[in-house]
């Protein structure tokens, strides 16, 4: 190999990051290299003033504890990351309002059941036989995430139990959640109310899987929501760090230009310094669709490929307004991490707008159908100066509107969206503008100067039934020793997919490689 | 499971499934058989947001005995959008040195030229390069607009007070001609303090415009005249603020300006009842002795050596300089934007040693807590050695 790595991982986002610790862990020469001067991509953090915003993160999934650990405290614990990290816990799951109905659900399985059951007692059983499903989804993705693959192959029994451990990972897969919500429960408004984080996974319940949006809401109820100490920066420096004390190599500010390409392999990269790098196999943490084009060129990728590639569409990006507020949460009238306001019960509808409505050069004010408003005070009171708070508005929206702004127009473009989002918030919330002291947007656009990923898409291609989890977009590219990490490649996206998806990355890649002397 | 259940999952499996053509809608977003579609994210990107533009110089203005405004055309692409108030990084190699700085866009957003202000400096590196040795067809290279010290609609309100001091006025400059070309949507008063009044930029442009619009009130004050001078003389302080300023509440106030005066004023504002969330302030840039910035080691001379170690390289550092400006001395290339501790564009690790971080420190917590600085605003308190990258 010479000069060269084991494995070139391209991109240090949270699938990059998280492909780099594992190979490092498992012993292989690693370089991940990151255009940005830091590592994390959506993990991150930005100051303005007094002020510093997490970036991306809303919640964590996942987390659990030491005695009852979720995936990501297994991935973490693997890693030696533990000891480095503080988790904030949310004592709730998410506030939702819609007209109607004001309700907050809390962690814990049987809390879960008992306050949809409170609210909605003519429901009882439908939320009985519903909450037993996600349950059990949850335990099974547990069985996976104990399996350890990092040491090795699962054990003949771990095998021998499979069929059995993923029968409703089985009969799930590809069932839309919609069509299995409707067994049991008829209330539409009790329907939006366990529908509401479909913000999560950006598909809504006819177009998820009850495996994707199941499982998502197990990790929530059933492990409860984190969030990490000093950001979700923090999150990327352990890993940034941990990349080093395993003895893999993180570069900053060192894009990449080229996947070099030999006999149909992908034998390493250039970087956009002009330094060619060799590899036995390269990850990419950049979406397929702009590796494919901009790394690799049209002519180095078969046909199939490209036919696969046409059956991802793009999922949605994200709109964001960061706030920093001369007000205590109290003053504000804020008392959860993260709360939902709908403007209606039409969850469907929700999701077309964002792909289809904002028609962005219409002078009238956008609607904002659901915008999510997280206090990160409420999780962690030292986030902010005393006698401050800090919060972020979110709307999901497809990126690729924004490709037809006209660059002069899309200051106030950005800005009657944002404005359009605080109106509808405001009506819940009184007095934020005015409390304000630092306001700042991002838009797709945003999302795609930063993390570089095709339209902005923050959870990679839409997570439809055939196209998330197991079934989604294989890690394996489209050429032998090219491999892909993050949002864009199974499971999927969010924070603890991504992380997932680099782990399970890196020990394809791992497995490809000839063995180890010694090792 | 019951055998209905099974079956229902079987159906609903295969309704899905059916649904699955309909579901992907291929194109929405991206169009891969052409993949010229996937192109079309760098292409945004770099109409909004460049990472470097290439600008010619088209004019250069006297606009004070002492300073200059250097017209540019960009070659190599439209100019970007911006907000008046932002500014660019623009890149110098001056001998063996490769730096940058950052200059308030002066110019009107929609301009078909983009306009920076400079101002000599005695003791100054690029100013008085970028004064003497740049002339009209030369070629430089900057970022793109960058900065977020500028009106923000959606929290600011219509009614603003603008503090500046001395080459402070550039960004507030681009602000009022904007307002001037929209017809003045905005109410705004201007304090603008100065040494003297030679020092003063955009002085004839600025009272002109005050003249001419009743949305406008401009005053300004001068620290050094003259004993001769016959005009008002002194800081921005509270009796001219309240001179000046019809009404206090209900208005945005803009500091930009040296670091002394933005402390000044800052306490200033607060002593006259306004809050926090009313005060915009512009970064300040390094101040202009360290020595002199809240926490400095008292016993410590600003003039103390030390050395600095980096890629394997080691040369003297003094206490009073950055190490930003040490190490692009050097001749080693460091990333900038703001100079003033806040983007993280020149985020280095310190591998060892200590250093004094010019408040208010500008780094996200977690690098602090792993022992990343930012170049620009950190100066050695003794040996050091540096990690790029």
């Amino acid at each position: 190999m010479g000069s060269g790595y084991d494995v070139v991982v391209i991109g240090a986002g949270l699938g990059g990051l998280s492909a780099a610790a594992v190979l490092a862990r498992k012993g292989r020469s690693v370089l991940c290299l990151e255009r940005n001067s830091v590592p994390g991509g959506y993990a991150g953090s930005f100051v303005r003033g007094r002020y510093e915003f997490e970036i991306g993160l809303h919640e964590l999934s996942g987390m659990g504890t030491a005695a009852e650990p979720g995936p990501l405290h297994q991935i973490f614990d693997e890693l030696g990351m533990l000891d480095e990290l503080e988790f904030c816990e949310i004592p709730e799951v998410f506030r939702s309002i819609f007209p109607g109905i004001d309700i907050t659900l809390p962690v814990g399985w049987e809390a879960y059941e008992h306050t949809l059951c409170e609210a909605f007692p003519h429901e009882r059983r439908g939320i009985h036989a519903f909450v037993g499903r996600c349950h059990a989804l949850q335990r099974e993705v547990r069985f996976f995430s104990d399996l350890n693959l990092l040491d090795g192959p699962p054990s003949p029994a771990q095998v021998l139990q499979l069929p059995w451990k993923s029968r409703y990972i089985a009969r799930f897969g590809q069932v839309s959640f919609a069509s299995v919500l409707e067994r049991d429960i008829e209330d539409p408004r009790l329907r939006a109310v366990i529908c509401q984080l479909w913000g999560y996974v950006g598909q809504p319940p006819s177009r998820a899987s009850f495996l994707l949006l199941g499982a998502c809401l197990g990790a929530y109820v059933g492990y409860g929501p984190r969030y990490v100490k000093g950001r979700s920066a923090s999150l990327a420096m352990a890993y940034a760090r941990g990349i080093e004390r395993l003895g893999g190599e993180l570069r900053l500010g060192c894009g990449v230009e080229r996947v070099l390409v030999e006999g149909g392999r992908a034998t390493g990269v250039i970087t956009d310094h002009g330094e060619e790098i060799t590899a036995g196999a390269v990850i990419s943490n950049l979406d397929p669709s702009s590796t494919c084009r901009d790394l690799l060129g049209v002519d180095q990728v078969p046909d199939r490929y490209w036919r696969r590639l046409q059956q991802c569409s793009v999922g949605p990006s994200s709109f964001n307004v960061y706030m920093g507020l001369a007000r205590t949460p109290a003053q504000l009238g804020l008392d959860e991490h993260e709360v939902f306001v709908n403007s209606n019960l039409d969850l469907e509808s929700q999701y077309i707008e964002c792909r289809d409505l904002p028609d962005l050069f219409d002078p009238s004010p956008p609607s904002s159908p659901c915008v999510s408003l997280t206090c990160y005070n409420k999780a962690d009171p030292d986030i902010s100066p005393p006698g401050t708070s800090i919060l972020m508005l979110t709307t999901l929206m497809f990126g690729h509107h924004w490709h037809d702004v006209p660059p002069q127009d899309y200051v106030q473009v950005k800005n009657r969206v944002a404005g359009a989002m605080l109106d509808r918030v405001e009506t819940e919330f009184p007095g934020l503008r005015d409390a304000a002291e630092v306001l700042e947007v991002s838009t797709p656009v945003t999302n795609m100067r930063y993390a570089h990923q095709v339209d902005g898409a923050v959870y990679g291609y839409e997570q439809l039934p055939f196209n998330s989890t197991v079934y989604r977009l294989p890690h394996e590219g489209p050429l032998r020793g090219l491999y892909f990490a993050g949002a864009f490649t199974s499971p999927g996206g969010g924070f603890e997919l991504a992380i997932t998806s680099g782990y399970l990355t890196a020990i394809k890649a791992a497995r490809s490689l000839p063995r180890r002397a010694g090792g | 499971m019951t055998v209905a259940d099974f079956f229902r999952d079987v159906g609903d499996c295969v309704r899905t499934f059916l649904e699955h053509r309909e579901l992907a809608q291929p194109g929405r977003g991206v169009d891969h058989a052409d993949p010229g579609d996937v192109a079309r994210t760098r292409r945004t990107v770099a109409a909004i947001h460049p990472d470097q533009m290439t600008l010619r110089v088209v004019e250069v203005i006297r606009t004070s005995p002492t300073s200059r405004s250097f017209r540019f055309e960009r070659t190599d692409g439209e100019l970007p959008p911006f907000r008046a108030g932002q500014y660019i990084s623009l890149q110098c190699s001056i001998g063996d040195v490769r730096t940058a700085r950052p200059y308030t866009i002066s110019s009107p957003p929609g301009s078909s030229l983009l306009e920076i202000t400079v101002r000599d400096r005695a003791d100054g590196f690029v100013a008085p390069f970028l004064l003497q040795r740049i002339e009209p067809g030369d070629e430089l290279v900057s970022s793109g607009p960058l900065g977020h010290f500028h009106h923000e609609p959606l929290i600011d309100g219509d009614d603003l007070v603008f503090l500046a001091g001395g080459c402070g006025i550039t960004p507030f400059t681009s602000i009022i001609r904007e307002q001037q070309q929209l017809g003045w949507p905005l109410r705004v008063t201007l304090l603008y303090g100065c040494r003297t009044p030679g020092a003063i930029i955009h002085g004839d442009e600025l009272r002109a415009l005050a003249r001419h619009s009743e949305r406008f009130h401009c005053a300004m004050v001068f620290s050094d005249a003259d004993p001769g001078f016959e005009g008002p003389t002194g800081f921005i302080d509270a009796a001219m603020i309240r001179r000046e300023v019809d009404r206090l509440d209900g208005r945005t106030w803009y500091l930009c300006g040296p670091p002394p005066m933005l402390r000044y004023c800052r306490d200033t504002l607060s002593s006259l009842g306004i809050p926090p969330e009313r005060i915009r302030q512009e970064l300040s840039g390094p101040p202009a002795d360290i020595a002199d910035a809240e926490g400095w080691p008292v016993d410590l001379s600003p003039d103390e050596e030390f050395t600095a170690e980096i890629d394997g390289r080691s040369f003297p550092v003094t206490a009073g300089e950055s190490l930003l400006c040490a190490l692009e001395r050097h001749g080693v290339v460091v990333p900038n934007q703001c100079r003033s501790g806040e983007c993280s564009a020149c985020r280095t690790r310190l591998l060892s040693g200590n250093v004094f971080t010019a408040p208010p420190d500008g780094r996200r917590e977690a690098d602090a807590a792993s022992g990343f600085i930012h170049a620009c605003d950190s100066y050695p308190l003794s040996d050091v050695q540096l990690g790029l990258g």
